[in-house]
């Protein structure tokens, strides 16, 4: 792998993304939308008794999960379909190197996400938390957003069009968050939803996230933690294995 | 003779279809040679297989004494291909898109190399425009530029000229000439077959299957010719096979009457030749 590559990779992805305006303030708002929207019914249901604090921030980071999730997947797909990828390879581009240009270019947006989104947690849940503890929650929604495009990338692999993406959305995204633990202690699912939980990155943001909310640091459950960027490494390593080169 | 690509028995099949049936070809270094087919041929799956992008089911293939799958890197460095649409990046200029496909070989000096390729197909001065407002024929210049950007030994075009206006094939032509005036080899598939006499040497592929391999000229003399021969106003038709052969003892036959007024030779199109070419292997296969 060659960093300069790597670069080129980013740059080009970057400099699409900078021209494609409508596509980057979808990105931007459509989260913003959906926490806002999840505000509305917070305050709809709530009542003096149900604190919505550990709630709000990890369903903001599922949002990021989601969003930097799909947009990854689809938009290695369409390179794909356009053949721009096969034209990569024949060109010289190597599989880590097109897959680590991708995600160099895609963290700057999911960065962009992250902060919009837990500016907006911080303002209208009122949260009143100080600058540490934002700047622990913003590493793990970030971690979060790494592994999550690690997974679309991963995805992106067994999908031919866009339209096969379409069913690893409620297989991997609707199983990430009921297994997570934010609806439901995991402690009170049966074992083999537990055991499921254990291989969502969703499930150890929120165990990390409850830590922090709870008043504890990022040692609070360090274990949890270094799963999030050790998993993107797995994740990463098998997408890169499972990138075919030659059909 | 120094071969840039040679293929031995080569063969590929899409689950029911066969889309090479045992290819064998030589291609010299430093010539312009045709694949020249209909559709569903088996033309790009075999530009497809020497880039590395196809692996083949069987046979040999070697793409400068190197097999694609195996130094596929090697290979990769110093052939280029230009895909049959242009694969380009719409959002992006005419100059970020070969820029972005120089950088993948890891060249020095890109920006003048990009300036150079531009100059070559005479796009500079719509190098900055974004290639979604690029004309079709404009598109397939930036996707030939990409291609041969870093100076590949071997130019491997999918159907270049398909689509495009006959002013900007005919400049295409000159500039394939001009490649190979430096060395390059140049493999050209296409289906249209005035083409094919620019080429160097041409085969003719139809159902995975190598139906000629052979100069241009050579598929046309051994075609059908009609020739004429008006005494006064009554014509004589003499129909040969192989004219060049032929036509002189047609002409001892009237050995120079003063009588005859006006001969006409009527011979086939390469066109004409190819099709023929086809129609014949077809009825063959059709009769086994």
């Amino acid at each position: 792998m060659t960093a300069s590559r790597t670069a080129a990779v980013a740059g080009r992805v970057l400099r699409q993304l900078a021209r494609d305006r409508r596509f980057v303030v979808l990105v931007l708002v459509a989260p913003l939308g959906i926490v806002f929207f999840t505000k509305t019914l917070f305050d709809a249901a709530g009542t003096p008794f149900f604190d919505v604090t550990p709630f709000a921030v990890p369903f903001g980071c599922f949002i990021v999960h989601f969003a930097t999730f799909i947009l990854t997947a689809l938009v290695l797909v369409r390179e794909r379909t356009a053949e721009t990828m096969e034209r990569m390879f024949i060109n010289g581009y190597r599989r880590l190197e097109i897959i680590t240009g991708y995600l160099l270019a895609y963290t700057t947006l999911a960065t962009v996400v992250s902060l919009l989104v837990l500016t907006e947690l911080q303002l209208l849940f009122d949260l009143g938390y100080g600058p540490g503890r934002l700047a622990s929650i913003f590493l793990v929604m970030w971690l979060l957003a790494v592994i999550s495009m690690a997974m679309g990338i991963l995805v992106s692999n067994a999908a031919r069009t866009e339209g096969q993406v379409i069913p690893f959305i409620p297989a991997i995204v609707l199983p990430s968050l009921i297994f997570s633990g934010i609806i439901v202690a995991v402690d009170h699912m049966p074992l083999w939803a537990q055991v499921l939980s254990r291989i969502s990155p969703m499930y150890y943001a929120n165990e990390v996230l409850q830590e922090l909310i709870a008043g504890s640091g990022l040692g609070g459950d360090v274990a949890s933690l270094v799963m999030l960027p050790a998993g993107a490494v797995v994740v990463l390593l098998l997408a890169t294995q499972t990138l075919r080169e030659t059909r | 003779m120094d071969l840039a690509v040679r293929l031995r028995g080569v063969t590929k099949r899409y689950n029911r279809i066969t889309a090479l049936a045992g290819i064998d070809l030589e291609i010299p270094a430093g010539s312009v040679y045709g694949i020249v087919g209909p559709n569903g041929a088996g033309k790009t799956t075999l530009m497809r297989i020497l880039v590395g992008a196809l692996a083949p089911d069987g046979g040999d293939v070697q793409v400068l004494g190197l097999d694609p799958r195996q130094e596929r890197r090697r290979v990769r460095s110093q052939i280029g291909y230009m895909p049959q649409a242009p694969v380009l990046y719409e959002d992006l200029t005419a100059a970020e898109n070969v820029a972005f496909f120089a950088r993948g070989h890891v060249l020095d000096a890109v920006r003048e190399r990009v300036q150079r390729s531009l100059e070559f197909i005479d796009l500079v001065d719509r190098a900055g425009d974004v290639v979604r407002t690029l004309s079709g024929g404009m598109r397939q210049r930036v996707s030939l530029a990409a291609a041969l950007v870093h100076q590949p030994r071997v130019l491997l075009l999918d159907e270049p000229t398909a689509g495009i206006d006959p002013e900007l094939r005919h400049s295409f032509w000159q500039r394939f000439r001009d490649l190979t005036a430096h060395g390059t080899t140049l493999l050209i598939s296409t289906h249209q077959m005035d083409e094919v006499v620019h080429c160097d040497r041409v085969a003719i592929l139809r159902a995975g299957k190598v139906l000629a391999d052979e100069p241009p000229q050579r598929l046309l003399t051994e075609g059908r010719a009609v020739v004429t021969v008006w005494v006064g106003e009554t014509p004589h038709r003499h129909e040969m096979a192989g004219y060049p052969d032929e036509l002189p003892r047609i002409l001892r036959r009237w050995r120079l009457d003063p009588a005859v007024t006006r001969i006409e030779v009527e011979g086939q199109t390469l066109e004409d030749a190819v099709l023929a070419l086809i129609e014949r292997e077809k009825a063959g296969s059709d009769d086994g």
